[in-house]
């Protein structure tokens, strides 16, 4: 494949497995970051064919603005993928660098917020962990809604909790997220500072909201 | 178009932003409390089994029975 | 579709730079803030219609 050139389909990227494929940074093989049953749904999806072949960095933005309208992974009783899990697979393949990330996740992320949560959630699958919290930290910021659809039906969530999902949770979007050290670590390490809050010092907001109900059982 | 879903009108959830600044930004303030409440009680319990580890060192062969 | 012109023989898509993303980013932007100013349009004049 010639450098300044995509395969326009994924034929080649998967069939790379384990040879040749160019590895995330993070070290994963991304044409098996997805599992196999999830990648065999997406590339047999109507949605994949008809929308995600031939499609580069650029054409990304089109196809976000023009058909994510939810964030999930697979639904229904056949499992069908949701167009933001197929274009999570379609940037696994383009491996997009981090000049082009960063146009995603601000200039468009500011436009688009389904275009940050898209970046968000391929930076957590492929960059190294202090990388990760550098990058989605700023956005549990972004408090702007997001549909969500996952088993238990349509829900409304936020950026902020989207990304707060990807800093905490094992598995988002029919994915299994791999294993991050905790933030505590990198700091000792000194990879990391401490996070401030925007909300600014953290001592005096917990006392003023002494009262804040954490489980419901306080 | 086939693909994309149409989402049940009746389970559709209005994510229309800025509607009403002051309350979104109070619901967000809210989650993120919550966020650095969480952090600090993992932190807080890690913390105290590290202590409690240290502790157990500390005890005698025979103050450990 | 541009997109599918990008193709050649070979089954290849040229990659987009970041320069090129941003481009992209702002020609969406601008198609929807055309679309949204057109039906808003469109809304205002179905409402004079109907008050006349």
């Amino acid at each position: 494949m010639g450098s300044d050139t995509h395969r326009a389909d994924e034929r080649r990227f998967l069939d790379e497995r384990g040879s040749s494929a160019a590895l995330a940074p993070n070290g994963l093989n991304p044409a098996t970051i997805m599992e196999k049953a999830v990648r065999e749904r997406i590339v047999e999806s109507y949605f994949w064919k008809e929308q995600c072949f031939g499609v580069n960095e650029a054409d990304i933005v089109d196809r976000v603005v023009d058909h994510v309208s939810f964030v999930g992974g697979t639904h229904g009783a056949n499992q069908k993928p949701s167009p933001f899990l197929c274009l999570a697979f379609k940037l696994l393949q383009l491996a997009p660098d981090d000049a082009v990330l960063d146009e995603y996740l601000r200039y468009g992320g500011d436009k688009f917020k389904y275009l940050r949560a898209l970046a968000c959630f391929y930076v957590r699958l492929t960059r190294r962990a202090e990388t990760v919290y550098k990058i989605l930290e700023p956005f549990l910021e972004d408090r702007r809604k997001l549909r969500r659809k996952g088993r238990a039906g349509t829900s409304l969530t936020y950026v902020d909790q989207f990304v707060d999902d990807l800093l905490t949770k094992d598995r988002v979007c029919a994915t299994s997220l791999w294993q991050m050290p905790k933030r505590e670590i990198l700091e000792d390490l000194e990879l990391l500072e401490p996070r401030t809050s925007p909300l600014g010092d953290i001592e005096d907001l917990l006392e003023e909201d002494e009262d804040v109900d954490m489980n419901g059982d306080t | 178009k086939h693909w994309d879903d149409v989402v049940d009108e009746e389970e559709d959830v209005d994510t229309e932003d800025d509607v009403d600044p002051e309350a979104e930004y109070a619901a967000w303030k809210l989650r993120e409390l919550k966020r650095i409440k969480r952090e600090r009680e993992a932190i807080e319990a890690r913390e105290k089994e590290r202590a409690e580890v240290e502790r157990r060192r500390n005890l005698t062969e025979e103050e450990r029975k | 579709m541009q997109h599918l012109r990008n193709i050649g023989e070979t089954g290849e898509v040229k990659k987009a730079s970041a320069e090129e993303v941003h481009q992209r980013i702002t020609e969406v932007w601008e198609r929807l803030q055309e679309q949204k100013k057109a039906s808003t349009t469109t809304l205002k004049e179905r409402l004079q219609l109907r008050e006349e």
